[in-house]
């Protein structure tokens, strides 16, 4: 059965607090609904189906992973099939685009960053604990993942605000304003493009997008279009999404005292606490392209159509979650999809979860009461990537 | 998530999909973060056998 509810992902409502529609839709006769709106979309609600959808990656493709389609004419000109690779690519390629950047996302490598992550975080904290008051938003979450993947791709933390601009464009503001997110992609390219060139003249020593030229694939050097597409990835894959969660994660303890109280008696729940954060609220929703008509649990889908992944339902499912809307900071069994599942599943986990342990500690240990200013004028991000962008917290 | 929880029971490949690194009967001492990578794999790949 064909559901049309024609939701529509980037309403107000639904950005601000999405859950009580997907409860809506998983409880009824059709927890996979359909809209014609954003170029048509079809939207499962349930746990099983999501995990099922993305283990299924012959049937349902990569070949996009926006959750809007790509703006006219992107495909064409000399960058027309730069694209994020592995997360927009299908096997086989899939493997090898993978096998290349996992490394530096290894725990032990995502680790040699933990110094550096806690000493900006408190950088930050020292620039606004005096006034009393900061936007935990837009003056600390926005600020730490940029960083870090600047340092990782070996490009100026300085450009950091400049990246940030970048990726909002291509991933946020862009999604409703094609103009805004071909403008981005651009910038975003060609800063690569001029990257890639500096390296070929001046060969870095650890250095990923050195390594990444020097890469070899069946004998012959990596096509260009990759080198390019994974550094994007890097970039926009690893920025909005870790902040989003951070953000998220410190608006709810601005919120819930008895979080604060028992994260700071008993530290031992900071590793279920970040776990719990992510499933409440996971911050990305993918999407897939079905490749061949297909019923899948009675929705007649058809080739070409956009499937959401919609990891931030799933992790509310009370079919595979006890009290799924709760907050429970030492949730013993906890199978989040909040980084996916399948060949896809995030490359960077162990990188963010590592940046939000660390963000959320320090926070914790320098600021440990705060509270929201003002409840009604947080702003949130959604579409793509949900969470706050403005939130003004006192202490 | 199980190389993490579980570091001595889990390792990962070269495309990052979970390994083995004990073989056979798992350690006593082992079993509370083997238990823990089962419960939370959204992948449902880890079954501890009695």
């Amino acid at each position: 059965m064909k559901q049309d509810v024609d939701y529509d992902i980037f309403n107000h409502d639904f950005i601000w607090n999405p859950f009580p529609m997907f409860e809506a839709v998983r409880e009824s006769e059709s927890p996979i609904v359909h809209s014609d709106k954003w170029g048509g979309s079809w939207m499962p609600t349930r746990y099983e189906d999501i995990v099922a959808l993305a283990q299924e990656h012959d049937v349902f493709t990569s070949r996009e992973i926006s959750v809007v389609p790509p703006p006219p004419g992107q495909l064409e000109g000399p960058y027309g099939g730069v694209k994020a690779p592995p997360i927009t690519s299908d096997p086989p390629d899939h493997h090898w685009h993978r096998r290349a950047i996992l490394p530096v996302f290894s725990p032990q490598s995502a680790a040699t960053y933990e110094t550096a992550m806690r000493e900006f975080c408190n950088v930050l904290i020292d620039g606004f604990i005096d006034a009393g008051r900061a936007d935990a938003a837009a003056d600390y979450a926005q600020r730490i993942p940029v960083n870090v993947i600047a340092r990782i791709l070996g490009v100026p933390v300085e450009m950091s605000e400049t990246f940030t601009e970048w990726v909002r464009g291509v991933l946020e503001i862009g999604l409703t304003n094609p103009e805004v997110r071909r403008e981005n992609r651009m910038k975003i390219i060609e800063f690569f493009v001029g990257q890639i060139n500096e390296r070929k003249a001046n060969p870095r020593e650890n250095d990923l997008i050195t390594d990444l030229l020097r890469l070899e694939v069946d004998g012959q050097p990596a096509p260009l279009e990759y080198v390019i597409g994974a550094c994007n990835l890097m970039l926009v894959a690893g920025i909005d999404t870790t902040w989003s969660a951070i953000g998220s994660s410190l608006w709810h303890l601005a919120g819930h005292a008895d979080h604060r109280k028992q994260l700071r008696e008993k530290p031992d729940l900071w590793p279920t606490a970040v776990e719990e954060f992510l499933r409440a609220y996971a911050p990305v929703t993918m999407a897939r392209i079905v490749d061949r008509d297909i019923e899948f649990q009675g929705c007649p889908m058809k080739a070409g159509d956009r499937v959401l992944m919609t990891f931030p339902a799933a992790n509310r499912d009370p079919r595979q979650f006890d009290r799924p809307d709760e907050v429970v900071l030492d949730r013993q069994n906890n199978r989040h999809v909040a980084f996916g599942a399948g060949i896809h599943r995030c490359a960077g986990s162990n990188l963010a979860r590592l940046e939000l342990k660390v963000a959320l500690q320090t926070w914790m240990e320098r600021i440990p009461e705060f509270t929201l200013v003002d409840p009604t004028a947080v702003t949130w991000a959604g579409g793509q990537v949900r969470g706050p962008r403005q939130c003004l917290v006192s202490f | 998530m199980c190389a993490i929880a579980a570091p001595e029971v889990f390792g990962s490949d070269d495309i990052g999909n979970a390994t083995i690194l004990v073989g056979g009967e798992l350690p006593a001492d082992l079993e509370a973060k083997a238990r823990r990578a089962e419960g939370n794999c959204p992948e449902r790949a880890i079954e501890i056998v009695e």
